[in-house]
């Protein structure tokens, strides 16, 4: 029993964190005036509905590509749809000449756009928020069946 | 490593345009060819759609989109052989706007009429059947050419779109389309009433250049769309009267149905329409087809259309088409 207990301690603190669901975070850049966000704002902003900031900019929503786990969660989170099931809506936004968000490659690659990007938002995994961003919104993720 | 490298979307994809650059412009459009099998007259072949889009948007309040459009571009059937005879080209839209903020945004050019919802995503590729209701363009002109304030606003914490127009289209648009409005005003209001469920009401205040008499007309339409999962429901009724008493009213409508078969790729498809005509009685029709659209931008469809009174409007017969937005 004296090794059992440990043993189970052990498996927990390595296994959980694996399936945990880590909170993501809605950052903008540092120096951005804006302080939160509501989830309706957030939506209204991804399906490019909400093109202005309250500063006066113009929103660039970013998102990361397609197939990473963080941009399902988002969208499930968000929409309750994956990104695939979302093509109709852009398909026709394309048609009125609106276009979805912005796709960058990682993580850090969006937390440098924020940085350097007036009116800029995107989303990363707390763990990776840092002083060039600050949250706007916390989100807990719908992780993908 | 510089931030335009970690941008992960320029390269090209079907079905969202191909982006110049970090210049602001993307260029892209559909296309769609069909045969249509009419009961009562020769089968014909027809690329009946070639639109090029060119958008202009560089994060400023400015926004500009165009599209040009190659209509009946080849034509060739049962008895006429295979040719240009009936191409033509036209900018159906043309418009700028100006973001004044999140709620309004000011619309002056050309654009699609926002009567209904089929009108104003009226492209091949978007819809379900090649065949469109009669009631989505028979009674009103398709196009505006003026000045729009459009956007959204939000009631008991849904969704309201509004679009509230003025239409000068001889002034504005010289090369006109067909069954131009000579001048008009009109609204159309989108309620959401959820993520799956919206609702629509439309006026319309108008004449048309066609119209020698310049009779006035006034419409009024409403418009539901419902979509689950990959279902689908939607409607959209129009009524006209016009100020002359010689001058029939109308109401016209359809309601259509889109469920999955098979895959997630094969889609059934049923509609029913009717439509008051100035010059017969009352026609009525259904609409029952196949589609199967491998990827959301490319779709193949067939259909059957099957009526009474529909000989001028929408003529029994079958039709396919492939369309694809590029």
């Amino acid at each position: 029993m004296r090794v059992v207990y440990p043993l189970l301690f052990f498996l927990l603190l390595t296994g959980f964190p694996v399936c945990a669901v880590e909170p993501l975070a809605v950052v903008t850049a540092a120096n951005s005036p804006l302080e939160t966000l509501s989830l309706d704002n957030l939506k209204l902003i991804y399906q490019r509905k909400s093109q202005i900031d309250p500063e006066g900019n113009r929103w660039v929503p970013l998102n990361l590509p397609v197939a990473d786990p963080l941009r399902r969660s988002f969208s499930l989170t968000l929409f309750s749809l994956l990104p695939e099931e979302q093509e109709d809506y852009w398909n026709v936004q394309y048609f009125n000449g609106i276009t979805p968000p912005k796709v960058m490659a990682s993580e850090e690659a969006v937390l440098r756009f924020v940085a350097a990007t007036t009116g800029s938002i995107g989303y990363v995994r707390k763990q990776k928020v840092d002083n060039r961003v600050k949250v706007l919104l916390l989100l807990t993720p719908n992780p993908e069946k | 490593m510089s931030l335009a490298a970690d941008d992960a979307d320029s390269a090209y994809r079907l079905g969202s345009g191909y982006a110049v650059d970090e210049t602001g412009l993307r260029i892209g459009g559909y296309a769609n060819a069909k045969i249509d099998a009419p009961r009562a007259a020769p089968f014909y072949f027809e690329v009946t759609d070639l639109s090029l889009f060119i958008t202009w948007d560089n994060g400023s309040r400015l926004r500009f989109f165009s599209e040009l459009e190659g209509g009946d571009v080849l034509r060739g059937g049962e008895d006429e052989a295979l040719g240009l005879q009936y191409a033509h080209f036209e900018f159906e839209r043309f418009y700028l706007d100006t973001l004044i903020d999140n709620n309004l945004t000011i619309r002056l050019g050309k654009f699609l009429t926002p009567i209904g919802r089929w009108n104003v995503i009226h492209a091949a590729p978007l819809v379900w059947t090649t065949s469109r209701p009669v009631a989505t363009e028979n009674s009103f002109s398709t196009h505006a050419s003026g000045l729009m304030l459009h956007g959204s606003v939000m009631v008991a914490n849904r969704q309201l779109e509004y679009s509230v127009y003025g239409d000068a289209t001889d002034a504005l648009d010289p090369h006109q389309s067909r069954e131009p409005l000579n001048n008009g005003v009109g609204a159309h209001l989108r309620y959401y009433l959820d993520d799956t469920l919206q609702i629509g009401a439309s006026f319309a205040n108008f004449s048309l250049n066609d119209d020698l008499s310049a009779n006035r007309h006034h419409l009024a339409g409403l418009d539901f769309s419902w979509s689950y999962q990959k279902f689908e429901l939607s409607s959209e009724i129009v009524y006209r009267t016009s100020d002359r008493a010689n001058v029939k009213d109308i109401w016209q409508g359809f309601a259509q149905s889109v469920m999955p078969l098979f895959s997630q790729h094969w889609f059934a498809v049923g509609r029913y329409e009717f439509f008051d005509q100035e010059l017969d009685k009352t026609g009525q029709v259904g609409v029952l087809g196949l589609a199967y659209r491998p990827l959301p931008p490319l779709v193949w469809k067939l259909e059957y259309r099957l009526g009474t009174h529909n000989e001028l409007l929408a003529p029994d017969g079958l039709s396919a088409s492939f369309a694809v937005l590029f």
